[in-house]
């Protein structure tokens, strides 16, 4: 009998398959992570005018991304944590980053699908457009972006052991970013708090993808901006994946 | 690698570690192709601490594990892949079926696992009816044959079962005492922790008692009782006149209630 430890391939294409029947089956809560740049998108149609259609996509693609990583990501590591399947799969061989890389594919195949559907509706509802290369930076804009929140719900869950204790957590971050987004990035809490927002993972997030909305007017601001989303992916990385543990208890 | 050898587990001068807590001391023992081995011990006493250190799910401090001649330490993924392990809940995602855990498990573990193997497989635990229903919606007892048809479905040399037979009923857990037995006879060595001394004495060929971290005895059940029938201690906590292995391991592990 000879021990046969199986291609990383086969593991991973087995862990893929059985994340996205998992993902398939629990599809409101993806529906809902869609739903809120939708009924953003819509609700903003009058700030279209004033700031314009890639801006106005970008803050709602922004709430999506948002959505699926803290409400949708960090819960569902919290859930899975909870009930041991996490420590069921390693005892299997098959390296731990494995486990975490099929359940990151998973997120980004949702990030394409909701950047997808809020090009669909913007276009759709508000009749906004962009430029083939407009589209396709959008689409690398927003896998840049949304891994910033997903790598901040893994920081929430890295830092908090209990499920219930990381819903909550998520959804506070989740109304300040929402506050943040709303008030501080619109000017509405003046020229200062707009400033400072800039800078948060909301602020930088939303000008990366405005500005990949236009490739042509992409500048330094948008560069700077670039860097540090990618500063924050790296700080909360290396929070979550260094404070986290693969068991509840 | 060496097939042929004696020990399918070999575990020596374990020691695991929590903070400034001891949790396994210097815990030396094996276990024996077609061998069931039962690890027996009060609450706390370092059982689940010792099958995590072999399982990879805990780091331990000194010592060292080879399974099927593989080092858990050198080369964990082989030795990962020589054992098969049913954990102490059974816990897989609520939402797939059964066929997608069953499919799931055999890619993870490079097994090919066509359609009329996985019927094969489902009609040997008796949940041909039940390929489509979700794991969550199975009764206790079907959750556990899942859970160790799994653990032996890459048909691995040692197989750890973490308390298999607790919360079932009666009936069960006289199938389950039938599959670990069948599992035996398929040449498997099988290490079990349990708190039921009725499962112990049916079921293992040699148990070896833990307690604070130290292993203090392994023996075959009935050569342990035999050995301390006439010790007054085991006497003074004989409940009916007849000496069990729970008068034994009462009596070598104290009355005292632990946590």
């Amino acid at each position: 009998m000879e021990t046969i430890i199986p291609k990383t391939s086969t593991v991973f294409s087995a862990l893929l398959r059985a994340d996205l029947t998992t993902q398939w089956r629990n599809r409101r809560g993806a529906i809902l992570s869609l739903m809120v740049p939708v009924i953003i998108l819509i609700s903003w149609k009058g700030y279209i005018a004033k700031i314009g259609g890639p801006a106005t996509l970008a803050n709602s693609l922004c709430y999506g991304l948002i959505s699926l990583g803290l409400m949708g990501y960090s819960n569902s590591i919290a859930r899975d944590r909870d009930k041991g399947i996490f420590q069921r799969l390693r005892v299997a061989p098959l390296p731990s980053w494995a486990i975490m890389m099929s359940r990151l594919a998973v997120q980004l195949i949702m990030i394409l699908i909701i950047t997808t559907a809020i090009f669909i509706v913007g276009f759709n509802v508000d009749k906004i457009t962009l430029s083939p290369a407009g589209y396709l930076v959008t689409y690398f804009t927003a896998a840049v972006g949304g891994a910033v929140y997903l790598a901040l719900g893994q920081a929430i869950v890295g830092l908090t052991k209990n499920a219930e204790t990381v819903n909550s957590a998520s959804r506070l971050v989740f109304l300040a970013f929402i506050l943040i987004g709303t008030f501080g990035g619109l000017g509405a809490l003046g020229p200062q708090i707009q400033e400072i927002t800039h800078w948060t993972p909301y602020g930088t997030v939303e000008t990366i993808m405005a500005a990949g909305m236009a490739p042509a007017k992409w500048d330094m601001d948008a560069t700077n901006a670039l860097l540090v989303t990618l500063g924050y992916i790296i700080v909360f990385a290396t929070v979550g994946i260094k404070q986290f543990k693969w068991e509840s208890k | 690698m060496n097939n042929q050898q004696d020990s399918i587990l070999k575990v020596t001068g374990l020691n695991v570690q929590y903070g400034s807590f001891t949790a396994v001391k210097d815990v030396s023992f094996d276990v024996r192709k077609g061998e069931i081995f039962g690890l027996l011990g009060p609450n706390g006493a370092g059982k689940t601490s010792t099958l995590s250190s072999i399982e990879g799910l805990v780091k331990f401090n000194a010592g060292s594990v080879v399974v099927d001649g593989f080092d858990a330490r050198e080369k964990p993924l082989y030795a990962r892949a020589a054992m098969g392990v049913q954990l102490q809940s059974t816990s897989f995602q609520p939402e797939l079926k059964v066929s997608e855990i069953l499919q799931l498990y055999a890619g993870i573990y490079g097994v090919p696992l066509t359609k009329d193997k996985l019927e094969e497989i489902l009609k040997e635990i008796k949940l041909e009816d039940a390929a489509s229903k979700k794991f969550g919606e199975l009764s206790g007892g079907q959750q556990q044959r899942v859970s160790l048809v799994i653990s032996t479905i890459h048909n691995p040399r040692l197989v750890l079962l973490d308390e298999p037979t607790t919360g079932l009923d009666p009936q069960s857990r006289r199938q389950l005492w039938e599959r670990i037995e069948a599992i035996r006879e398929r040449g498997h060595a099988v290490l079990l922790t349990t708190h039921s001394m009725e499962e112990a004495e049916s079921v293992c060929d040699r148990i070896g008692i833990i307690d604070h971290g130290k292993v203090i005895i392994i023996d075959t059940p009935q050569a342990l009782i035999e050995k301390y029938k006439n010790d007054p201690e085991v006497i003074a906590v004989s409940r009916r006149g007849k000496v069990t292995l729970e008068d034994v391991f009462i009596a070598l592990t104290g009355r005292a209630v632990r946590a």
